[in-house]
């Protein structure tokens, strides 16, 4: 009976990293996010909040898992670097069409002049 | 005490609430730093940081239990002045500098600081685009005037070390609210190709490839080869090159890259160099706004210590590092911004979406400043 429900434990542990890998992904694709508000101010940091810290094994021995999804987070790399959306293709055309208007060798709009 | 202070947990963001603790008087206890790690605590660049805290302030507390794993920190006055330091070579000086360029307005005395250390290094923001971006972007909230200066006196590259900074600034009573709603066109592109213990022909092997890709959009493009010797070449040989684009109203949107460092995995070619950066350039263009991303939070806690009246500031998308600044403004400052994500419209080659942040200043008063 209790083997039986080990295995069941061990069979769904894939599910909860199921969990993280997509709060990752929505992490990744932030700036699509419409209820930016919500990201920055709301519903993230519960989410964080609920994992459990740590597991018992028989009562006497803890599992230490050092790099757990919260941990690691809290005792991350400390820098404002911003990482490139490694999806941007800066030698694709399209992509280098996508910002040519940011440049004063771009179109203008109407109300504006280059002069 | 009314307050028992903040609490937080873990190293990360580590600077944000030392310096956001240090401007609102709040105290904070930052608890399991690296408590799971093989080796525990506080290291030694956070040390080194905590010192140089120290030394800006007058009458801090602050407590480390043995392990390293808690701190405790009560914030004492903001007194500037004269200052020293050797930083730490794990982390290069922009660590450091990001930290006192949000403090520095706010000193009793204007603030003269020597820092020593690594000047470059792929981890943080260089000096040198600190220098670009970070300063103009303050002179727009009105913190100018005679004495506000950074120079490279030294350069030193990771891991060595061996550099040297000037940093000064003058204090201001209040911060003038700030509408950074239109970022304009770029009408140049500027840069850095630095060089040291190397071949003085790596900066210009570094300028041409960066070239290659940006001629394709504007032809203004200027950068200086910085080829630093002797003394003033640090410990570690090294190259790397900074860019900036220039907007009509103003604005600078930077982007970087420092060679790997000696030792430290496979040594980098300047012509892959020159042109990745190139292409960061690019990327940091198609995010947008009115400040680069790695300035973001600087911008919003100018915003946030302003008077009492509206400040707008457009971005580019939020950046993990401003989106835990932005919550932890909240936790000391009780402000929250609002934020509208302006899509950008089907015809417009302009870049991605951008973020249009909006808050009314807490009314800040540098209480400390002497009347004269």
């Amino acid at each position: 009976m209790e083997e039986e429900e080990e295995e069941e434990g061990v069979g769904l542990r894939w599910k909860e990293g199921l969990r993280q890998k997509a709060s990752d992904a929505f992490l990744r694709q932030q700036q699509a996010v419409p209820n930016l508000r919500k990201l920055v101010y709301g519903s993230v940091v519960q989410a964080d909040d609920s994992e459990d810290e740590e597991q018992e094994l028989g009562g006497l021995f803890r599992v230490s898992r050092p790099q757990t999804s919260k941990k690691y987070q809290a005792n991350a790399v400390d820098s404002s670097r911003f990482h490139p959306d490694t999806s941007h293709q800066w030698d694709q055309e399209e992509m280098l069409n996508s910002i040519r208007d940011c440049f004063v060798t771009g179109k203008w709009d109407e109300s504006q002049d280059a002069a | 005490m009314a307050s028992q202070g903040l609490e937080y947990d873990g190293c990360n963001f580590f600077r944000q609430r030392l310096v956001l603790s240090s401007l609102s008087g709040k105290r904070v206890r930052i608890r399991n730093i690296r408590s799971k790690d093989d080796s525990p605590g506080v290291r030694d660049f956070e040390a080194s940081f905590i010192r140089l805290l120290d030394k800006v302030t007058n009458g801090s507390r602050i407590e480390i239990n043995q392990t390293g794993t808690v701190l405790f920190y009560q914030p004492g006055l903001l007194n500037g002045g004269s200052v020293e330091h050797d930083c730490n070579t794990q982390r290069s000086v922009g660590y450091y500098l990001e930290a006192l360029l949000m403090l520095a307005p706010f000193m009793k005395t204007p603030l003269k600081a020597t820092l020593r250390g690594v000047t470059n290094d792929p981890i943080d923001p260089t000096v040198d685009m600190l220098k670009t971006t970070a300063l103009p972007l303050m002179k727009k909230f009105g913190i100018d005037g005679e004495g506000f200066d950074l120079k490279v006196v030294k350069r030193g590259m990771a891991p060595g070390g061996g550099g040297e900074v000037f940093f000064s600034c003058p204090v201001r009573r209040t911060i003038k609210p700030v509408q950074l709603t239109d970022p304009g066109k770029i009408k140049r592109i500027r840069g850095v190709a630095y060089s040291v213990r190397v071949s003085p022909q790596m900066a210009n092997r570094l300028v041409d490839s960066a070239r290659g890709v940006l001629n394709q959009f504007i032809p203004d493009i200027y950068i200086h080869t910085d080829h630093m010797k002797g003394a003033h070449s640090g410990k570690s040989p090294g190259f790397g090159l900074t860019l900036v684009a220039e907007t009509l109203n103003g604005s600078f949107l930077s982007a970087e890259m420092s060679s790997t460092p000696q030792g430290q995995g496979d040594p980098s070619l300047p012509e892959d160099l020159g042109r990745n950066c190139a292409m960061l350039l690019l990327e940091e263009v198609y995010r947008g706004g009115c400040v680069d991303s790695s300035n973001q939070s600087l911008a919003l806690l100018l915003m946030t210590l302003g008077q009492q009246d509206v400040s707008k500031v457009l971005l580019g998308p939020l950046s993990p590092y401003t989106i835990e600044f932005l919550r932890h403004i909240r936790d000391f400052f009780q402000i929250m911004f609002k934020l509208d994500v302006q899509k950008p419209s089907e015809d417009e080659r302009k870049g991605g979406e951008k973020v249009l942040m909006t808050c009314v200043g807490v009314g800040y008063s540098n209480i400390n400043k002497t009347l004269k």
